[in-house]
């Protein structure tokens, strides 16, 4: 979202200008041109009549207001939605520590895979929660879920993280041969 | 603050560890802001304007046109009011978008350190001596694969941004530790700085698989 909004952006800056220079060159023309009966760059002329001649219930007028009130929301969406999703770590010294979610993925998976009995696994990980779903080379036991959670526990218990994520284990049995 | 007031014993912990924070990433709080507020505007014109051609506020005003001949009487009235009063609008426009645009495409500012040397004197550090020197201790700290610094911020309270890309195996509190100790201890004694605000961001090295065929 982070990506989308610094596109977005500028390019709504530059949107909002253009609109600004073609309004203030079409007021300055029809003030200097008032025999004119054609705009200079936008056919303002053909859209007043338009205007003059459609009421505010006639057909597009509702559907234009609900695209525009959508685009509304998605603006408004897109703009909460950018926040960094940090995690925070401590540190010594008043140092700010963060890192991305899939590192903390990433450092997690690496640990389970190096467990026996287990052929692979998926990780999403936030500073809220993380959720492993691991391979069973053979059946998927509770001994072995244990022995899952307790890694990721150890893992947790290694870093600084300055708040504890909730650990969830599913595990699923791998078909085929070891 | 100023840089040189950062040599002072005193500034205060929770200061720092604000300015450290927001040292952590360009901030994009100006572009979210901006672009709830233009939603918000977009979102309140949409639902009246909706409102208004179901005829909530009246069918009779449903009924009206677009362009209401009572509003184009009222311009044709004060014909130079209207043209004043448009041509501000579009100056404003034109004003809020440019500056929108500019500062969400402007490069994130590297000030230099400047340190009071005593009367009459001045020293500055440029941004990149303080990065390269941080970078290169920080990178040879065990755990850590390679290191980044920069300085960011304003030219009178710079923050150290430090990436450090770690081994899988790292330990990351000991690196930490290290990188208070000696990286940031040496850096704040040799440029006279009692605080300096310093942000870390942790990222992985890129593992590379071994080939299946040698």
């Amino acid at each position: 979202m982070r990506v989308l909004l610094r596109i977005l952006a500028p390019l709504l800056g530059l949107a909002l200008a253009a609109a600004g220079v073609l309004f203030v060159i079409e007021v300055v023309a029809a003030w200097v041109r008032p025999d004119a009966t054609a705009g200079l760059l936008v056919p303002w002329p053909d859209w007043r009549a338009t205007l003059e001649n459609l009421t505010w219930a006639d057909a597009p007028v509702p559907g234009i207001a609900i695209g525009v009130a959508a685009v509304g929301v998605a603006l408004v969406l897109l703009g909460l939605a950018a926040r960094r999703s940090d995690i925070h770590l401590d540190a010594p010294g008043g140092i700010a520590v963060t890192t991305a979610p899939r590192v903390l993925a990433r450092l997690v998976g690496t640990r389970i895979r190096a467990t026996d009995d287990v052929a692979g696994a998926a990780v999403t990980a936030s500073a809220r929660k993380v959720s492993v779903t691991a391979q069973a080379w053979g059946d998927a036991t509770p001994e072995l879920r244990g022995t899952v959670r307790s890694r990721v526990d150890e893992l947790l218990d290694e870093l600084p993280l300055r708040r504890r994520p909730r650990v969830g284990v599913s595990l699923q049995e791998r078909e085929g041969p070891r | 603050m100023t840089a040189a007031d950062l040599s002072k014993p005193g500034v205060e912990p929770t200061a720092l560890r604000r300015r450290s924070r927001s040292a952590v990433a360009r901030s994009a709080g100006g572009d979210r802001s901006t672009t709830v507020v233009l939603g918000l505007v977009l979102l309140a014109a949409g639902v009246l304007v909706a409102l208004l051609s179901y005829g909530v506020f009246g069918t009779a005003r449903a009924g009206r046109p677009l362009l209401d001949p009572m509003i184009v009487d009222a311009v044709r009235a004060q014909p130079l009011l209207a043209r004043v009063i448009a041509i501000a609008a579009g100056v404003v426009l034109v004003l809020l978008g440019l500056t929108w645009a500019a500062r969400s495409v402007r490069p994130e500012r590297r000030p230099d350190l400047a340190l009071d040397g005593g009367p009459d004197t001045m020293i500055v550090i440029s941004s990149a001596a303080v990065a390269d020197a941080v970078a290169g201790q920080a990178g040879e700290l065990p755990g850590v694969g390679r290191a980044r610094a920069r300085l960011v911020g304003p030219d009178t309270a710079p923050a150290l941004r430090i990436t450090l890309w770690l081994a899988d195996d790292a330990d990351v509190r000991e690196v930490l530790r290290r990188l208070d100790d000696q990286v940031l201890a040496t850096a704040r004694s040799s440029l006279g700085l009692a605080a300096l605000p310093v942000a870390v961001r942790l990222e992985l090295e890129r593992t590379h698989p071994h080939p299946r065929v040698a």
